[in-house]
């Protein structure tokens, strides 16, 4: 534009303004979603802090209050129950009927209204405000209407089977020995296969085939075949068929490293193919060996690119651990998908697969938010990897 | 300790293939010491490879490279030592981005010419100073302009007291309120009495610094003499062509 504006303080609000309308639909929109959530969550508070009782509807629904087995009568009853009554009466209250309807109505109609007008909307603020007030619509309007089928289901059989945290009680302790146990077979596997893919990576960059080519052939196979496979083939094949006598704990950390190496492998070329070509020439220039090129240039600068990548293929480790259950740990040394497993099985209890979810998750939720901070940081260019400025 | 006929470096029927693309065809030259060989000519004529086929950064298909009274082409040269007495500068800077400006200097110096970390850090801060930086020392490549990456990059070279500094394109990539500053530190230089080869597109440079000028143009050099004398009196047609559009 060749018009000069006037010099101002502020940077002018190029959105302009909102409007009634606009804020009523954001407005009921955001309610909708608020009352559905924190509605649930007040009835659930609501109903845990009142009496410890198991009341007729939950017996009548099958949860029924526990009673240890007798020299005269078998245990009948189902472990916990008062506090899977409470959850069950709560989800069965009027109140919570009414906030999931509540919720489903007031989310379609912000729904109606911000889809039927946001287009004519004058404004860029008003069309956001209209926008934003139906997504919260539809995402309370879902949630609303998925809940209420659970209401109308059995939701006792899904209490019993998921909240029930009475069960996790007969196997606690597997279940954090399990933890632990996965996470050091995560660790020891990932260092072992950080070394061979430093090591991988390097011969597969060489410009001879006679290098390359062996390097190639054990990633292609490592990353070709299932990790259970390749676990099977370790233990029953290797392990036993070479007379090697070392535990299904130490063989499946090695196969996993094993397995690990080859993907490790594949991020760290990546990353040392992404340096820019100039590095090499001006470390060589200078007078340094190809090694010492790599050592004291190429190298470092790839390892901070490699940081996420390597930190996805951690997360997926972590989970893979879970495979190891197919050789059959012993029983002090299950890790945390089989001592799940070992709890469901001496309980029939599915809570336990509820928790070893959201152990997995104690792992792996901090992983992911790391990759996403380093990410964000390479990506703001904190650390340069370009020499123009 | 010079070649037998006195130059510094001497290239001898230097052929160059990238594939089916012959690049260089058939290059004889020689530097002479303190001698400030500027190299111009259209793109893809082989100014750079012929630059980087003087420290081998490029193989020759076919010539030798004399440098040291020793032909380097030879399969037997250790390149690295060779390297040692051969400074470059790059049109991209290439300074490590992981490391400050100082330490950029004085990491070849203690690991190629293992200098003490002290002496080290003297010779950097020295060549800090010639380039007017000597107060960025501790600044990394990104905090840098372009200009003061490329003298930065400049100091790295001179820091291990090459024989010979090649440069190629240096001031291509620079804003041009940045080109001046660059030029300046490579005209002290060459008053200092520098051997260099310069591959550059800044003609008033070229005319007032060069002691010897070089037109390339399809891999073979089309003129050579004294700048004045080529810039008054290009005597080919592809010269003549080449500053009428260029200037």
């Amino acid at each position: 534009m060749a018009e000069v504006s006037e010099t101002t303080a502020e940077a002018p609000d190029t959105r302009g303004t909102s409007s009634r309308f606009a804020d009523g639909v954001f407005a009921v929109g955001f309610v909708s979603l608020a009352v559905l959530l924190i509605g649930t969550l007040a009835i659930q508070a609501a109903f845990a802090l009142g009496p410890r009782t198991v009341t007729e509807r939950c017996i009548a629904r099958g949860i029924i209050p526990f009673v240890p087995e007798t020299a005269t009568s078998p245990q009948s009853g189902n472990a916990g129950s008062p506090g899977m009554c409470h959850i069950l009466e709560g989800i069965l209250s009027p109140a919570q009927t009414a906030v999931l309807l509540f919720a489903i109505v007031a989310g379609l109609l912000a729904v109606i209204a911000g889809l039927a007008t946001y287009r004519r909307m004058e404004t860029r603020r008003r069309r956001n405000r209209v926008v934003v007030g139906a997504v919260f619509g539809i995402q309370a309007s879902v949630l609303g209407a998925f809940l209420l089928w659970f209401i109308r289901a059995t939701p006792e059989k899904s209490i019993t089977q998921f909240l029930n945290v009475e069960a996790l009680k007969v196997d606690h302790t597997f279940l954090l020995r399990g933890l632990v146990i996965t996470l050091f077979m995560a660790l020891a596997a990932e260092s072992l296969g950080i070394v061979l893919g430093v090591l991988l990576s390097l011969l597969t960059i060489s410009k001879r085939t006679a290098v390359r080519a062996p390097a190639r052939v054990y990633i292609n196979i490592f990353r070709g075949t299932p990790l259970l496979v390749q676990l099977s083939i370790g233990y029953f094949g290797v392990n036993n068929g070479l007379q090697l006598h070392q535990s299904v704990f130490v063989v499946a950390i090695v196969v996993m490293g094993l397995n690990a190496g080859a993907y490790t492998a594949e991020v760290f070329r990546a990353g040392i193919q992404s340096i820019e070509q100039g590095q090499m020439e001006a470390a060589r220039s200078l007078g340094f060996s190809y090694l010492q090129a790599m050592r004291y240039s190429i190298v470092p600068q790839a390892l901070r690119r490699v940081i996420p990548p390597l930190l996805n293929e951690f997360v997926i480790l972590i989970k893979d651990t879970s495979l190891v259950v197919i050789l059959g740990l012993p029983l002090q040394r299950l890790e945390l998908f089989g001592a799940g497993q070992q709890g469901y099985s001496d309980t029939y209890n599915a809570t336990y697969f509820v928790a070893i979810a959201i152990g997995y998750l104690i792992i792996t939720l901090p992983m992911i938010g790391i990759v996403n901070a380093v990410e964000r940081r390479l990506r703001s260019g904190l650390v340069s990897v370009t020499g123009a400025a | 300790m010079p070649n037998e006929d006195g130059s510094v470096v001497h290239l001898e029927g230097i052929h160059k293939w990238f594939g089916e693309n012959h690049v260089l065809r058939g290059i004889d030259l020689s530097l002479d010491p303190g001698e400030v060989q500027v190299v111009i000519g259209p793109s893809g004529s082989g100014k750079s490879t012929l630059l980087r086929c003087v420290n081998l950064l490029e193989l020759p298909s076919q010539g030798r490279v004399w440098f040291d009274g020793k032909d380097i082409t030879d399969i037997r040269t250790d390149l690295n030592e060779v390297r040692t007495h051969i400074g470059i500068v790059f049109q991209a800077f290439n300074l490590f981005p992981h490391k400050t400006a100082l330490r950029n200097i004085t990491l070849p110096l203690e690991k190629v010419l293992h200098v003490s970390p002290e002496d080290a850090k003297a010779r950097a801060m020295e060549q800090l100073t010639r380039v007017k930086l000597a107060e960025k020392a501790d600044a990394y490549p990104g905090q840098l302009s372009g200009g003061q990456q490329q003298r930065v990059a400049i100091a790295r070279a001179l820091a291990m007291k090459p024989r010979l500094m090649l440069f190629d394109e240096v001031t291509s990539a620079l804003d041009p309120e940045l080109v001046g500053e660059v030029l300046q530190v490579m005209k002290d230089l060459a008053a200092d009495g520098m051997t260099m080869m310069v591959v550059t597109h800044e003609m008033g440079f070229a005319r007032e610094v060069g002691s010897r000028m070089l037109f390339m143009d399809g891999g073979v050099i089309v003129e050579d003499g004294d700048p004045r004398a080529v810039f008054s009196n290009p005597e080919s047609e592809r010269l003549k062509q080449f500053f009428s559009q260029i200037l």
